[in-house]
């Protein structure tokens, strides 16, 4: 997902990539709202870091934090806020309702707001006792109504929150308990819940529970909170409540909330179209139809691109960036709707069109037709011819067997559909057997898919997933549905440049064997949730230490994605030193390479430098080796004799 | 034929213009559009058209061509100009990278008075092609001859000329108009004997050649229009595969030379360029012609100063992000106000501009437009290894990359090989970190062995980093539960048995497995071969961009329909439809499935408009239409629906089992008025008047006064009371033709107030009243209503501290803050008001 619009390419009539941005540009808002009780302003000590205290509020703000953190640069147009309820909250921020006090406004995320709470944090570690200073709770045994809570949360976000961004409430709190059982609080705070969530906007809980206080969500917030009951008809309601869950330490409050930092969207909504009953087809060539809707659960997270400001002196103001399209003869803008299509009229043609005309003409390109003739396409007949006059929709081929989606048919990221009961009423059940009969057959399925107005038709298979109970406390389970894998096309077929290659020997594979069998992973498979983007996290921390005006440190940055080489040696060790000595007896491997695209000669220089490296540095001492030597270790040969030699250089003295 | 190096090339077109040439014929139009008349040379000029057409379409500069024509009635080529001889052999169009231009040249040849010979033609092609590229030894020499044959050729001493072609690569294509071809089949009638023996010199010259082909017109214009692959051999480049620590444990680790290349690349549609017609003035029109001129893109960097200079002070309105700020409202006036903002504009200059990050609503000045880049150091790191069975197919991000042992050396294909085939036979794959070059982003991938008939190599695919992941929770499509917390078995959501083995059968009879082309033993392959399926956009596409440089007019001449090889699998197999009739009717009949009407969106009463395509929430809303149509009271009286009272509420679900009824029968519940709340009827059939009290409401809105000094009176539920008196007055207030009920609901109120003020139920007036406000200022709510309550003045304001402390109350508002807060807010809602119509 690009954060970004990619502000220099806003002409984007053809470019497929482009059409998921505008979705992902809407903007999202969170209203932290956060219990300041007495209990959740306690200190307890620090579970991470000795001699220091903390507090549930504390962790609740340092989530706040780290969100605004990671929203700061996901999506730069998102706003936070901050709401406190059950305290005086003398001093600080604005009272909405009693004992609901804003903290922090609905903004839009910056440097500055971070920086201000993460200042306030530090001061808090230094003085344990300064939130409760700063928020002073209601007196012991007093509570807000949660009613005039959400009510204040409607309000705020009414008010504060731009009216086309997803709008959601985090709400924090240790107490499951919190009208200690006075009945009639209960209804208010439905309603008001119900007004916030007709308001559009949802509430995602997070309860933090600890040994002492266990939550019980059964004592109130089941009954208040919508949970996903199936009469709900509320597909997209997030599923219920979560398990209690513990966030003494914050990173488990900051993995649930993970979650949840982007709101779900679906990035299409259209149908999924079953064969039609005869061959002659339905009017569109279609059958029976239903709802479906797309998700892209992976999708690549790329840096930010950078964007032109102008410097006013005193402030720094983004510059606006407009495409036009002119004739450059005339200088004359051309509106977008009247711009026409066509083919390229070549380099030079210019020049030999324009020769019977006098001057003006010659340097743009032109073509002159009878008058009253169309030569060229409008934008619509473009678009016909992208999608070849298909409406979108997903239409069902038929099934193959699971094995014939090999590894290597892939040029692009998935897509996950669920059925969107909202449109075609039945979607449901016939998905669900749908998914349940090719799961139970082993099949995939072949679809034809056009996701968007615009986009081109392409052929996918339906990768069935059956759904998997949650694991663990307020975990994810792989929810069902299908994966929309987009398969290449003839076009996208490059051949194998080699055909031929010499092979391993059964001892040699033998021992390879050994070792890749130590360095497997029981029951594992790639684990994405481990590698996050060392050069992403690279980019972002130095942008956020310039947000800050802070030094960056390099040496503090931390690449999980390199390999556990202690572990590898540990376990395979010995095992690749066999291995390589085993390569060394395969006769194979000794043998001299001739392919007919270059010189012999070349090559059996280069077949010498695998046997004996150490000649070759003796030659490197004596200046006579170069560009076969960096071949065969896969570095740049171009450049003159002096660079090569430098280059040899580097690699003997980095392969000591 | 190895594959070729792409441009370095000259096409000589040789093409034939004698008299014969002049033969008129009818040519069918693709497609249904019927026949066209034209001669035979502008079919023969059609074939180098599209040949010309695809080099322009490459737009490579060393992809020339040039024209020679023979049975011209001039002389001009540089043979005769040196030797004599080779008359009628004309250079019409030099060699070069051919334009539009070229094209229309072409279009202007016209058959001629006297004969020429193609093999004078093609002597002089030879040579005009040697002489154009000197000393580039390395470009593609090809040459193609288009003749009827009719004419009479001077066959002595051809084998000099073959020999000559073979010395220099020369690629030959004779293309002949109605020459005799096997393979369509096609045999002439009435040929004359002249073209019957230049067809067999045709052939002996061709068969003399390595590299020459003799084929029809037809058969060639056909060919042409068949969707055509480039194939491009992938580019190797260098990399190192690793494996553990190979610069601290060298004796332990290993590092092999391997060299990587694309198995999969997406290919694109080529793009349009834009057009624009010159202007509609009087000098376009003069001599009967349009022009048309290629346009430029130009980028232009606006600010607003102004924008940046007067704060001015709207503090209703959240500020928000400037640049793209667009306002929420966000529909097509609003684009248009955009644009005219952009109008106003400054325009600056690009140099003027300092490169930075946005950090939320922050800008970071970056000037190298990047910060510096994690070191990393290229290859391809293994990280362990995992079942290739758990491998999830889902996950892939990209392009497939092959990784081949270095092709120079024994050593490291077989070090390769080794890993490849020892991971085959444990049936593992492996987790790789490959940084393409030094310096650049690392990326995470999976590496899974494939094993050729004689070579074993590793596939590469990126695989999502923690960020690229998204976890979205979606409701359960199998576990039903209900409000009680049990688990359902039946439901409309889940397929009952029968449809079940409907589905069944279905998916059996659509298997495509056995559907597609037989092999040589009759078996079937199984129907879609990625290797025949066309991206129909490309060649669509292309076909289009064709057809516009060649045709003058596309009302005369429009596009013909797509190639049948583009649209060949948009459908499945016939047959296969045919014997799976049963199945699929019997799935459409068992599953019932049914569009849902479209709902109005409805402006909600607090100015939430949500987008249509806001995806969930309004979609949320479709089913429940009984609250949308009736948005502005919707605060106050969502109690009042349609549940039955036996039935304890659940937060939020008033309408649930209605809902899970009517999701099939969606048109049920649009008839149902929710502003008369008729359940209400089953608490007290006894009562001659509905009270109008809503479950769990002890004040209805038929006699809201009376139930409410009645509810006081009892002392015990003062508090409910207040605050179900509230509800329905705000609820009544906003009900349609309410004004008649104005004077009663200001007796409410005062009632209200006055209870509030002694019965310390004070903040619960404060809130009621704001609330009222709010609904009765927002877009469907009652003005008019809120401007009689504002007339009442002080007494039916806010509750002040002072006024409450003379109750013994406390209240958070001052007294200032009451006494203007209704003229304040009525101002400031006034000025945003004009934005909800």
């Amino acid at each position: 997902m690009p954060p970004y619009d990619d502000w220099n390419n806003i002409d984007d009539e053809e470019d497929e990539l482009q059409d998921s941005s505008f979705l992902d540009s809407k903007r999202d808002v969170i209203l932290f709202c956060i219990d300041c009780s007495p209990s959740m302003l306690a200190t307890h000590d620090d579970p991470t870091y000795e001699d220091l205290q903390s507090s549930h509020l504390y962790t609740a703000l340092e989530s706040a934090v780290q969100i605004q953190k990671k929203k700061v640069i996901v999506g730069p147009a998102d706003s936070v806020g901050i709401l406190f309820f059950n305290t005086e909250g003398s001093g600080v921020g604005s009272e909405i309702k009693q004992g609901n006090y804003i903290y922090q406004h609905i903004t839009p995320t910056s440097a500055p707001k971070i920086q201000e709470l993460m200042q306030l944090l530090e001061a808090a570690r230094e003085d344990p006792t300064l939130l409760a200073r700063e928020f002073p709770p209601l007196a012991e045994g007093t509570r807000v109504p949660m009613g005039d809570v959400f009510t204040s949360c409607n309000w705020v976000l009414r008010d504060e929150a731009p009216k086309t961004a997803s709008k959601r409430v985090f709400l924090i709190t240790d107490c499951d308990d919190p009208h200690q059982g006075v009945e009639r609080l209960l209804v208010p705070a439905k309603t008001t819940l119900v007004d916030l969530t007709q308001a559009g906007v949802t509430v995602e809980p997070f309860f933090i529970s600890d040994p002492a206080r266990p939550f019980d969500p059964s004592k109130f917030y089941t009954s208040i909170l919508l949970p996903a009951h199936i009469d709900e008809g509320e597909d997209d309601a997030d599923a219920g409540l979560p398990d209690r869950l513990s966030i003494t330490r914050i990173d488990d409050l900051l993995a649930q909330m993970r979650f949840h930092e982007v709101p779900k969207r679906a990035l299409f909504s259209i149908t999924m179209s079953f064969p039609p009953s005869s061959a002659k087809g339905s009017k569109d060539g279609e059958g029976m139809k239903i709802g479906i809707k797309g998700y892209g659960l992976v999708t690549e997270q790329k840096k930010g691109s950078y964007k032109y400001f102008v410097d006013l002196g005193d402030v720094m103001v983004p510059a606006a960036v407009r495409s036009v399209y002119l004739d450059e003869d005339q200088q004359a803008p051309v509106p977008r709707s009247e711009m026409l299509f066509g083919m390229s009229l070549g380099a030079t043609a210019a020049a030999a069109d324009d020769e019977d005309e006098e001057g003006d003409g010659s340097a743009g390109h032109t073509r002159t037709v009878p008058a009253g003739s169309r030569p060229y396409f409008t934008a619509e007949d473009v678009r016909d011819f992208r999608t070849l006059g298909l409406e979108p929709g997903i239409r069902l081929l038929g099934f193959k067997d699971a094995s014939e989606l090999r590894f290597e048919d892939q040029v692009k990221h998935s897509l996950f559909l669920y059925p969107d009961e909202m449109s075609y009423a039945g979607s449901k059940r016939t998905f669900t057997a749908l998914l349940r009969s090719m799961v139970a057959k082993n099949k995939i399925g072949l679809a034809l898919a056009i996701t968007r107005r615009n986009s081109a038709p392409i052929f996918c298979a339906l990768l069935p997933q059956r759904e998997e109970a949650e694991e663990g406390s307020g975990g994810w389970g792989e929810p069902g549905g299908f994966h929309l894998i987009p398969l290449p096309f003839a076009d996208d077929l490059r051949a194998a440049p080699v055909e031929k290659g010499c092979r391993a020997g059964e001892e040699t594979r033998a021992a390879a064997a050994a070792w890749i069998g130590k360095l497997c992973v029981k029951n594992g498979s790639y684990p994405p949730d481990s590698y996050p983007n060392p050069s992403l996290a690279y980019h972002n921390a130095q942008l956020e230490a310039s947000a800050f005006s802070e030094e960056f440190d390099p040496e503090a940055f931390e690449d999980l994605t390199l390999p556990k080489i202690d572990v590898m040696h540990k376990r395979a060790g010995p095992l690749l030193k066999e291995w390589k000595l085993a390569l060394m007896k395969d006769e194979a491997a000794s043998q001299v390479i001739e392919t007919t695209t270059t010189g012999t000669k070349r090559k059996v220089a280069a077949t010498d430098v695998d046997v004996d490296e150490s000649e070759i540095r003796s030659k490197y001492e004596d200046g006579t080796l170069s560009k076969d030597f960096l071949k065969s270790k896969s570095q740049p040969v171009s450049g003159k004799k002096g660079e090569l030699i430098e280059r040899i250089a580097e690699w003997l003295d980095s392969h000591p | 034929m190895p594959a070729e190096r792409a441009g370095y090339t000259v096409t000589m077109f040789l093409v034939d213009i004698s008299p014969s040439m002049g033969k008129m014929r009818t040519v069918e139009l693709p497609g249904d559009q019927g026949t066209v008349e034209m001669t035979n040379l502008q079919w023969s000029l059609q074939f180098v058209k599209l040949k010309i057409q695809e080099m322009i379409f490459d737009g490579r500069k060393t992809d020339q061509c040039g024209v020679l024509t023979f049975g011209s009635d001039d002389t001009n080529n540089i043979v005769n100009e040196r030797n004599g001889g080779y008359d009628h052999v004309s250079e019409f169009i030099p060699i070069a990278q051919p334009n539009y231009t070229t094209l229309a040249q072409l279009d202007e040849l016209e058959p001629s008075e006297v004969i020429g010979d193609p093999v004078d033609a093609l002597i002089v092609g030879i040579d005009t092609q040697d002489f154009y590229l000197g000393k580039k030894k390395s470009w593609t020499r090809k040459i193609v001859i288009l003749t009827d044959g009719e004419n009479p050729i001077e066959v002595e001493d051809w084998e000099e000329t073959v020999k000559k072609m073979i010395d220099l690569d020369i690629i030959l294509t004779v293309v002949g108009i109605d020459f005799d071809d096997e393979e369509i089949p096609f045999k002439e009638e009435e040929k004359s004997s002249i073209k019957e023996a230049n067809e067999q010199f045709f052939h002996t010259l061709t068969d003399a050649m390595p590299n020459a082909v003799l084929g029809s017109l037809s058969a060639a214009l056909t060919s042409l229009a068949y969707p055509t692959i480039k194939t491009v051999k992938s580019v190797l480049t260098g990399s190192v595969l690793r494996i553990g620590d190979v610069d601290g444990r060298p004796e332990e680790a290993a590092e092999i030379m391997v060299k990587t290349s694309k198995y999969t690349s997406m290919a694109r549609p080529k793009s349009w360029k834009k057009f624009g017609k010159r202007g509609g003035g009087g000098d376009a029109d003069e001599d009967g012609k349009a022009a048309y001129a290629q346009l430029v893109m130009r980028t232009e960097y606006l600010v607003d100063r102004a924008e940046h200079d007067d704060d001015d002070d709207d503090d209703e309105k959240p500020k928000l992000p400037k640049g793209k700020g667009k306002d929420a409202d966000g529909d097509e006036t609003m684009e248009g106000d955009e644009d005219a903002r952009k109008e106003q504009m400054e325009r600056v200059e690009k140099e003027e501009l300092i490169r930075g990050f946005k950090y939320g609503s922050t800008y970071v000045p970056c000037p190298d437009g990047q910060f510096p880049r994690l070191h990393t150091i290229k290859g391809i790191d293994i990280c362990g290894f995992f079942k290739a069975e758990h491998f999830r197919r889902e996950l892939p991000m990209g392009e497939v990359h092959y990784i081949w042992g270095d092709p120079a050396s024994a050593q490291q294909q077989v070090a390769l090989s080794s890993i490849a085939q020892a991971m085959s036979v444990k049936g593992v794959m492996a987790i790789a970190r490959w940084v393409a070059r030094d310096g650049a982003d690392a990326k995470m991938g999976v590496l899974s062995p494939s094993i050729f008939d004689s070579v074993d190599c590793l596939l590469f695919v990126q695989m999502p980093f923690a960020d690229d992941v998204r976890k979205y929770t979606f409701p359960s499509l199998e576990t039903l539960v209900n409000k009680k917390g049990e688990v359902v078995e039946k439901h409309p959501y889940l397929p009952t048995e029968e449809q079940q083995d409907a589905m069944d059968n279905f998916v059996d009879a659509m298997d495509l497995m056995y559907a597609g082309e037989k092999d040589e033993e009759g078996n079937r392959y199984p129907w879609h071969d990625l290797r025949y399926s066309y991206n129909p956009a490309i060649h669509r596409t292309k076909q289009a961009l064709f057809h516009s440089a060649v045709v003058q007019d596309l009302a005369m001449n429009p596009m013909p329909p797509p190639h049948p090889e583009l649209t060949k699998y948009f459908e499945p197999p016939k047959k296969l439809l045919k014997r799976a009739r049963d199945a699929i009717e019997e799935c459409q009949t068992a599953f019932k499935v049914k569009p849902v009407p479209k709902k109005v969106v409805r402006q909600r009463k607090d100015g939430h408009v949500q987008a249509r395509d806001d995806d969930d929430e309004p979609l949320l809303l479709d089913v429940k239409p009984p609250r949308r149509t009736q948005t502005q009271s919707q605060m106050t009286s969502i109690k009042s629906e349609t549940t039955p009272v036996a039935k304890p509420i659940a937060a939020g679900s008033d309408t649930e089992d209605e809902e899970s009824d009517s999701a099939h029968i969606p048109a049920k519940k649009e008839g149902g008025d929710p502003a008369l709340p008729t359940p209400a009827r089953s608490i007290s059939p006894e009562m001659a008047v509905d009270p109008g009290r809503a479950p769990g409401r002890i004040i209805g809105t038929t006699y809201p006064l009376r139930d409410f000094e009645k509810n006081i009176s009892q002392g015990d539920v003062v508090s409910k009371a207040v605050e179900d008196l509230g509800h329905v007055v705000t609820e009544i207030a906003l009900k349609p033709f309410s004004s008649r009920r104005h004077a009663e609901l200001l007796e409410c109120m005062k009632a209200l107030r006055d209870t509030s003020l002694k019965e310390d139920e004070i903040d619960a007036w404060n809130d009621f009243l704001r609330d009222l406000k709010r609904a009765c200022l927002s877009a469907h709510g009652n003005q008019e209503f809120w401007t009689e309550v504002r007339q009442q003045g002080r007494d039916m304001s806010l509750i002040s501290k002072p006024e409450a402390a003379q109750h013994g109350g406390i209240s958070a508002i001052s007294e200032t803050v009451a006494e203007e807060w209704q003229h304040h807010i009525l101002i400031s809602i006034r000025k945003r008001t004009p934005r909800h119509y």
